[in-house]
């Protein structure tokens, strides 16, 4: 733990609260395990003594600004975390001035389990190119180094190589096993419908039958949901109690995004998103 | 008797174009497999992935959309957006592992009957040629 780090988020967080400036602060405290973290949402300004901030910190508390909407709230945000901003404020589903960013530096998170932190670095945190959250008030700690990979999709480029079939085989077995629990829609900053389609009874586009080909036409439209406006934060896959790889359908819209129309999400809250655009001159492969 | 493999193809059609068309092929009795299920929608704006993705679904071999010529588009820019969102869903399906070639995007315009009956020829044929898809178990 980077005490200066830490004491630097506890010391404008008390600021922040004590000068009213915000009505709460969410960060992140540790878990009752003594080892991971935990989202931990602040309104005493003695209770910033618990914030904390480490290697295990993976939440994406961007998430919960969708709860206080018209409440004026500061929020601890990582360099990925924080294309999430972006993204919420391209589609107006917040409002800037509610916001006061506590940017944090990011070595890079470490996959945990309960009570147990390894030494392996998240697959997003090793091609993560941000020094510094895209968009911040504060920055606690400055700007970090990063030894960053290059990014060539290779998880993606692999899996293209593959028949059809192949892809057909791998698919429905993975998607044989989603409980659809839907926490991968619960944690992700992208999905805030009041009813998301999967619960839309009339017409009832997904059964709420739990087989295969349900899960399949889920996580289909989901990720599809997701094409231009997923920012990568990984959540979805990180709370998936299955383990269904999400990230391969997640970066490749997101790959395609690239190459298609030159757009990722997140970087710039005015940039139009690709389905909110056109140009009439562009060709696509089905008119070639 | 052999019984040949028809793949089923379902069709979205826009309204002021491509359903016009069709309709020219058919009032000018042309020839074409009988394989497709039209579904008229006022633009091809209109269809929904979720539309093709349930296509799949629930079994058919092939989709098409089809809509006006880029410019053409009765709400002006209804099938730019149609443009972008199916060039991403093909490649997504392809992916998944419905082929490619099982989603085509057409634009056929009001006069384009002939068009609109050859293209439903070569993509029938092409269907037949990959051969049936159960349900969602193989692309
Ligand atoms: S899956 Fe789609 S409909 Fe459901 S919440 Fe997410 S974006 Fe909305
Ligand atoms: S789809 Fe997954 S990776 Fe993308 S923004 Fe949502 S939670 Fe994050
Ligand atoms: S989190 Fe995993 S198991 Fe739950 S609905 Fe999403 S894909 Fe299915
Ligand atoms: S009306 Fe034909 S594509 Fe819009």
């Amino acid at each position: 733990m980077d005490k200066e780090l830490i004491q630097q988020i506890r010391d404008k967080a008390r600021n922040l609260l004590e000068e009213g400036t915000v009505e709460g602060v969410i960060g992140y405290e540790r878990a009752s395990d003594g080892v991971t973290s935990r989202p931990l949402f602040v309104y005493n300004p003695s209770d910033t003594e618990r914030l904390i901030y480490d290697e295990t910190c993976a939440h994406n508390l961007v998430k919960y600004l969708l709860d206080k909407k018209g409440k004026k709230m500061a929020v601890v945000v990582k360099p990925c975390d924080s294309r999430a901003i972006n993204l919420l404020l391209n589609e107006g589903q917040i409002e800037r001035d509610n916001v006061f960013i506590i940017g944090v530096g990011c070595p890079g998170m470490v996959e945990t389990n309960w009570n147990h932190k390894s030494e392996t670095l998240q697959a997003k945190c090793r091609t993560c190119q941000l020094s510094k959250p895209v968009v911040y008030d504060f920055l606690a700690g400055g700007e970090i180094e990063r030894q960053a990979e290059e990014e060539t999709y290779s998880d993606i480029t692999e899996e293209e190589a593959k028949s059809v079939a192949t892809r057909r085989g791998f698919w429905l077995e993975q998607f044989g096993h989603c409980i659809r629990c839907y926490a991968c829609r619960q944690v992700c900053p992208g999905c805030y419908c009041p009813v998301c389609f999967a619960e839309r009874l009339d017409p009832l586009w997904l059964g709420i039958r739990i087989a295969p080909e349900e899960n399949d036409m889920w996580q289909t439209i989901r990720s599809f949901h997701l094409a231009g406006r997923c920012i990568g934060c990984n959540e979805c896959e990180r709370v998936c109690p299955v383990g269904i790889p999400l990230s391969l359908l997640n970066r490749k819209l997101e790959k395609d995004v690239k190459e298609l129309f030159a757009f990722q999400a997140g970087l710039d809250p005015e940039e139009k998103p690709p389905f909110a655009t056109f140009k009439k001159e562009e060709v696509m492969e089905f008119e070639k | 008797m052999k019984s040949e493999y028809q793949p089923k193809v379902i069709g979205f059609l826009c309204n002021w174009c491509s359903y016009a068309g069709a309709d020219m092929a058919g009032t000018s009795r042309m020839r074409y497999p009988q394989n497709i299920r039209i579904i008229r929608v006022p633009c091809s704006g209109r269809v929904d992935p979720l539309f093709v993705v349930k296509c799949f679904q629930r079994g058919a071999d092939g989709v098409l959309v089809s809509g006006c010529h880029p410019g053409d588009c009765h709400y002006t820019e209804g099938n730019y957006h149609t443009r972008r969102r199916f060039a991403l869903l093909r490649e997504f399906l392809d992916y998944l592992g419905i082929a490619k070639e099982r989603m085509r995007v057409e634009w056929v315009s009001a006069s384009e009957g002939q068009k609109f009956a050859d293209l439903l020829s070569d993509f029938t044929a092409e269907l037949a040629g990959l051969g049936p898809r159960s349900k969602i178990l193989d692309g």
